[in-house]
């Protein structure tokens, strides 16, 4: 069995729901990222999902675009070293795990055998490329089959019926559910849901062989609630981003506190 | 040119974000049923003839070919389509597919302009709701096509993230499809992005290719020796190229080599070794990038031509040597419009003025007997200002502050009344 599926149904023992937050590498600067997710790992958070910025982000919204294109404006960020520095961090934290979100190019420039690899050697069990479809990622599937990591396949409320109980048979850590049409964050590009947010993971359920993770209009505490039964990872992205440029760590631990620890 | 499953050799492919998925089948599906449907093949040629103008005329350049004594010169005049340029082609099959999908908006990106008011000239006239979005950088450049969209009801949307040119424009269109798709179509203007929006927008470029060929043998009896194209996303060398692929016909498509050659100076993607493969803005193809695998500044006087990507249907065919590669400078493209204003009569578009520049160098090296065919892509009206700043046109600024002070004057003047 996959080994992230494994730490979550585990973890599933003692919460009812696990978090999973989100966090920019290099922004404002790679030392504060990682300060960043330092702080948030002490205060219990469970994953850490660290995006690897990408100059052409194309499924975020402001706030996300606006941290990427600001960590990539002076300074030049390598996978190699995004991958270093979370693994140090990763094994400083053993009891949480930490997953990577990019965009394609700058991993397939970097090489997807190589990342998969280097990705096994820092215990970074998921990987999520929101612009490689499952049927594009043949290459990257076997690779991760052959290391033990899990590509993280994402469905939202328009997949198609079949579509989706396709790719709920096929995810190993973790099903990425997409809440909501649109782009990550309060943007002009948020679409509503046709369905209720229950109907909809009831649905996925039904075909899941994995834990569910939900993310995109996670901003409140009753949101997190909401998932509690249904879902088995909160993810949390802007709202965080938001909180953190508003007030720094300080706002941004008081808003994680209050989704996950009151 | 059928790809292979939407791929064109190593290129092209449907890198797309999953909430993208159930909209780009829809297309897929739709534009396979819809070319192949007589009906609908009708309604686009009786809209390309009666509303844009075709066919766009086979001019012969007398001047021109005595000027530089070698090849004769042709020019394939798409500046002559309604909108001034060949985008109008697209946006008419497109807007048309969009109403048979049963859709009531369109999005745009667009870079000179050009696309964008294509797009909400066919909106307004097919009655479709019309969102553009643009760099905040070609508002600025490019305000006389920003004002006719206006004008003509679309919604233009600056975007001022990133580069604030062309390719955050597409990133932003992308976006607003991700929310808007199941009542919004994007629109994209060249061949480019995912499957099939290369494959469906050389489909209906090649009208230019198709024509030439006429035109060719009625004219002069046999097909031209040589085609030259500007290449910018690809969308007129897709279209003037493809039908000739299979003859024995050479083509030329020329980049922007904008300032010089050193990154963020030029839009150079398929020659002298300036791009890379990657996989971005939902396709495989060549882009401008970092050692990282990061996106970089484009640069060129047209900014029609001023994109990181290209089509990936030029990048396989460069790839295999069926199609040369070449660039102009900006320095170079000027002198090319300008001789082409004083030998012709004819006002090319700067993203054009690369297709001639190009051609002008071959064209005293060739034997009197060939024949070219160049892509007049477009007309250079829109160019006005940046033309006269690039040939420092002296009289032009105190026109401007003439013209400045007057409209403010009759602004304040019809303050009252409004």
């Amino acid at each position: 069995m996959s080994k992230l599926a494994n730490y979550i149904a585990e973890k599933r023992q003692q919460k009812p729901i696990l978090s999973m937050t989100h966090v920019v590498y290099g922004y404002p600067t790679v030392q504060e990222s990682l300060d960043w997710m330092a702080t948030l790992l002490e205060a219990g958070a469970d994953f850490i999902e660290v995006q690897f910025p990408f100059s052409d982000p194309v499924a975020d919204g402001p706030t996300i675009v606006a941290a990427c294109h600001g960590a990539l404006h002076d300074q030049k960020l390598t996978v190699e070293q995004c991958l270093t520095d979370i693994g140090k961090l990763g094994r400083d934290f053993p009891n949480s795990r930490i997953a990577l979100m990019s965009y394609l190019n700058p991993m397939y420039i970097y090489g997807l055998e190589k990342l998969v690899k280097r990705c096994a050697e820092e215990n970074i069990l998921g990987l999520i490329l929101p612009d490689l479809p499952y049927e594009q990622a043949g290459e990257l599937r076997a690779y991760c089959d052959g290391n033990g990591i899990d590509p993280v396949w994402l469905v939202t409320p328009v997949t198609p019926k079949d579509r989706l109980a396709f790719l709920a048979s096929e995810a190993r850590g973790f099903l990425y559910c997409v809440a909501r049409s649109g782009v990550t964050g309060n943007s002009k590009h948020n679409g509503g849901t046709q369905q209720s947010l229950d109907e909809y993971l009831a649905e996925i359920n039904s075909h899941a062989n994995a834990p569910i993770g939900v993310g995109f209009g996670i901003r409140e505490k009753a949101h997190v609630d909401a998932l509690k039964g249904k879902a088995d990872v909160a993810i949390i992205g802007s709202a965080l981003l938001d909180a953190y440029n508003k007030g720094g760590k300080e706002e941004g631990l008081k808003l994680f506190n209050s989704l996950f620890n009151s | 040119m059928q790809s292979n499953n939407g791929y064109y050799g190593e290129f092209g492919g449907s890198y797309i974000p999953e909430i993208l998925y159930a909209s780009q089948q829809q297309i897929l599906h739709a534009f396979e049923e819809a070319k192949n449907d007589p009906t609908f093949i009708a309604e686009l040629k009786d809209t390309w003839q009666n509303y844009s103008g075709r066919p766009t005329p086979l001019t012969f350049c007398k001047n021109l070919t005595e000027h530089f004594g070698g090849a004769q010169i042709y020019l394939k005049r798409e500046d002559l389509n309604q909108s001034g340029a060949h985008k109008m082609n697209n946006v008419i099959g497109q807007a048309l597919l969009v109403k048979r999908m049963g859709k009531t908006r369109v999005i745009a990106e667009t870079g000179a302009g050009q696309h964008g008011v294509a797009t909400a000239l066919i909106a307004a006239r097919l009655g479709l709701e019309c969102t553009i979005y643009m760099g905040a950088k070609d508002v600025k450049r490019q305000y006389p096509n920003v004002f006719w969209m206006k004008q003509l009801g679309a919604t233009v949307v600056p975007v001022a993230e990133g580069s604030q040119t062309l390719r955050d424009a597409l990133d932003e269109a992308l976006r607003d499809w991700s929310s808007s798709h199941e009542n919004s179509h994007y629109l994209i203007g060249t061949t480019c992005g995912c499957a099939p929006f290369p494959e469906m927008v050389a489909f209906f470029q090649s009208v230019i290719g198709e024509e030439v060929k006429e035109q060719s043998m009625a004219q002069f009896g046999q097909y031209p020796d040589r085609l030259y194209a500007c290449v910018g996303g690809g969308s007129n060398a897709a279209g003037i190229f493809l039908p000739f692929l299979d003859e024995k016909v050479e083509m030329v498509g020329v980049e922007a080599g904008g300032k010089g050659l050193e990154l963020g100076q030029h839009s150079i993607r398929l020659s002298h070794g300036l791009g890379s493969k990657g996989i971005a803005q939902g396709f495989a193809t060549m882009f401008l990038q970092d050692e990282n695998g990061q996106l970089q500044d484009t640069h060129s006087i047209a900014a029609g031509l001023d994109y990181v990507g290209v089509s990936p249907i030029m990048a396989h065919l460069a790839q295999i040597g069926r199609i040369q590669m070449t660039y102009a400078m900006d320095d170079e493209v000027v002198d090319a419009c300008s001789l082409l204003l004083k030998k012709e009569g004819i006002i090319p578009a700067l993203e054009s003025s690369h297709a001639l520049a190009g051609a002008f160098k071959d064209a005293p090296n060739l034997p009197k007997e060939s024949r070219i065919v160049i892509n007049l892509s477009g007309r250079g009206d829109k160019d006005i200002f940046n033309v006269a700043k690039a040939m420092n046109d002296a009289t032009f600024p105190e026109f401007l502050e003439d013209y400045l002070a007057d409209y403010k004057e009759h602004l304040a003047d019809n303050q009252g009344e409004a």
